[in-house]
């Protein structure tokens, strides 16, 4: 009886993640009257705006990541080797991103640095483009610390370090040679999270007027038929990709741990 | 003037001090060991020295330069833990290689002198592995080549053998000790394990409470213990409470036994002890009675109750010699320079 209850639940909830998801796939390919075809698809992948927007968003989305480890992984290793005290306190403000809404982010930033005020970073392309990368690695934050505490979690970072500075070695090195490379595994499922996120992200780079794949799904959205069913498929297929790299990579780096 | 010189080091975390006023100096190629109880202060003074610490007070000299303030990275210092701290990155050879890659040592240079560390620790086929695929034995070998390989001034080591089980700590102490010698490097040894400390040591420090109660040879330690402390933390201790019969010419009576020991004594009641081979059943002694025999090949190991306590005999194994059984009453005398005068 309880197999009953159990089986009836998978196939609710099967049905409920992809009966939407059948029926997406499904339109995307009826954009040919009577027949299924990929016409949809090929006309995404031709508009030179998916191009343009897509790129940026995938070098918003490296850049993104390449600023979230700069940021996370040196401060998660100075809070486990002297701050072990303020971790809580970290980890609650690494957290806020997850409470505060984008939006709230967004206009924060445009109060904070529009034309008039002391950093007009909203004055010019490249200013805003840093302010949606720095809402960007804020929105990844989250994500990015516990990945990287949790890899630090399996080191003896103290011993490491101290092992290190003994043999001449200086903070940069420490970081970049020892701990980078022993929490590559965390790093890299942070960075696949965080790409994830940026890809699909539209509030900021929406109000921030960047030509982002966010805005660009709404605005194919809002005014055709076929196509937005076929990039939604893409962006599904793109963020599933990250998914699975993410699961790679780690179970690769992970066999090596494990051997322990 | 010695080589590595503590003066009047001090340390304090907080309100707690964990390190009083500690004064050592050590000659180059010398062996020592901080010998202590678990937060006697020692690792503290080995981590100072290392520079992982900042003294309170004191300074450390090491060849004639100052390093007190100095940054751990900057004293050329060898440092082996009790957890291996391997890079787990890094393959053996890279390991062994790390503090000639920091020091800017050409490759060449670099592959020779890892290929001579490995042959010293007795593991030249492993250079290719990686920490996690040798066993804990092989994992500290390799810490102490990669801590060896710049040639530093100092050697520390701090418990590097408490986490192997007991036949690898044998016998890597003794490697330890021999690699020592060969390169005659000024060595520092942290251990809570006396074994280890008399086993090894040219001298040994034995710390208590942050301080050093004594400083000298293995054997001046268990021979001539300085505090009641000293004599209690190393090797087995029969302790009898005796009464001075004659303070001049040291005569003292335990349980109606008289004892001369032929020093002064102080006038009163004194505590005298003896260690467990010092002590002989004899014709006549300290009255007591056997309540436990156990043999331990070499040596037969005597329980008896005597002066209100337990105490311990061992002495060398005998064939046909026969063990006294529990119940049996017997006398314990001791040689004169066998008893010695705890500082009550």
């Amino acid at each position: 009886m309880k197999r009953v209850w159990s089986w009836a639940a998978l196939i609710a909830g099967a049905l409920y993640f992809l009966l939407p998801l059948i029926g997406t796939i499904e339109f995307s390919l009826r954009m040919r009257r009577g027949e299924y075809s990929l016409d949809a698809y090929r006309s995404v992948l031709s508009d030179p705006n998916f191009r343009a927007t897509f790129g940026y968003s995938v070098a918003m989305a490296l850049l993104t990541i390449l600023l979230g480890v700069l940021i996370v992984v040196p401060t998660a290793y100075w809070v486990r080797l002297r701050l072990p005290r303020l971790r809580p306190v970290i980890e609650f403000v690494t957290l806020l991103p997850l409470v505060i809404p984008a939006i709230v982010v967004v206009f924060g930033y445009i109060r904070l640095y529009n034309t008039s005020s002391v950093l007009p970073l909203t004055g010019t392309a490249s200013g805003t483009n840093l302010l949606l990368l720095c809402g960007y690695a804020t929105l990844a934050l989250p994500y990015m610390y516990r990945a990287v505490d949790t890899g630090l979690s399996t080191l003896d970072v103290r011993s490491l370090t101290e092992a290190a500075q003994s043999l001449g070695a200086g903070w940069a090195r420490i970081i970049g040679r020892l701990i980078l490379p022993n929490v590559l595994a965390a790093v890299m499922s942070g960075a696949f999270l965080s790409f994830a996120i940026v890809i699909g992200e539209f509030t900021m780079a929406a109000l921030l007027n960047r030509p982002a794949f966010g805005p660009y799904m709404q605005l194919l959205g809002a005014n055709r038929a076929y196509e937005p069913a076929a990039l939604a498929v893409i962006a599904f297929a793109v963020t599933w990709g990250c998914m699975g790299l993410m699961q790679l990579i780690s179970r690769l780096f992970g066999t090596r741990r494990q051997a322990k | 003037m010695s080589f590595l010189t503590l003066d009047h080091l001090q340390k304090s975390f907080g309100p707690t001090r964990v390190v009083h006023d500690f004064d050592l100096a050590i000659e180059k190629g010398e062996f020592i060991s901080f010998l202590g109880p678990s937060g006697c202060g020692k690792t503290t003074v080995l981590r100072m020295v290392a520079g992982f610490e900042t003294p309170s007070a004191g300074r450390i000299v090491i060849d004639g330069q100052e390093v007190t303030r100095a940054r751990p990275n900057q004293r050329r210092i060898g440092m082996v833990f009790q957890s291996y701290a391997l890079f787990p990155n890094l393959t053996v050879a890279e390991n062994v290689g790390f503090g000639l890659r920091v020091a800017g040592v050409s490759r060449a240079e670099r592959a020779g002198r890892v290929a001579e560390m490995l042959d010293l620790i007795g593991l030249p086929d492993l250079g290719g592995r990686y920490p996690w695929q040798l066993s804990g034995g092989q994992q500290q070998r390799v810490a102490l080549a990669r801590a060896l390989a710049p040639r530093p001034r100092v050697l520390l080591l701090d418990e590097p053998l408490s986490a192997l089980d007991a036949k690898i700590r044998v016998s890597l102490r003794n490697q330890i000790r021999e690699i020592q010698r060969q390169l005659g490097i000024t060595t520092i040894f942290v251990t809570h394990d006396q074994e280890e400390a008399l086993s090894i040591s040219d001298r040994i420090v034995v710390m208590h409470k942050g301080v050093a109660d004594q400083v000298g040879t293995p054997a001046q330690i268990y021979n001539q213990p300085a505090t009641d402390f000293v004599a209690g933390f190393v090797g087995t201790l029969n302790r009898f409470a005796a009464e001075v019969l004659d303070p001049a010419r040291g005569l003292v009576r335990v349980e109606g036994a008289e004892i001369a020991l032929d020093r002064p004594l102080p006038a009163g009641r004194i505590m005298l002890a003896a260690r467990p081979e010092s002590l002989r059943i004899a014709a006549q002694g300290i009255p007591a009675e056997i309540t436990g025999a156990e043999f331990l090949g070499s040596v037969q190991r005597l329980r008896a109750r005597a002066a209100g306590g337990e105490v311990v005999l061992d002495r060398f194994n005998e064939p046909g010699a026969e063990l006294p059984g529990p119940g049996e009453r017997v006398h314990l005398a001791a040689a004169q320079a066998g008893w010695l005068v705890l500082a009550e």
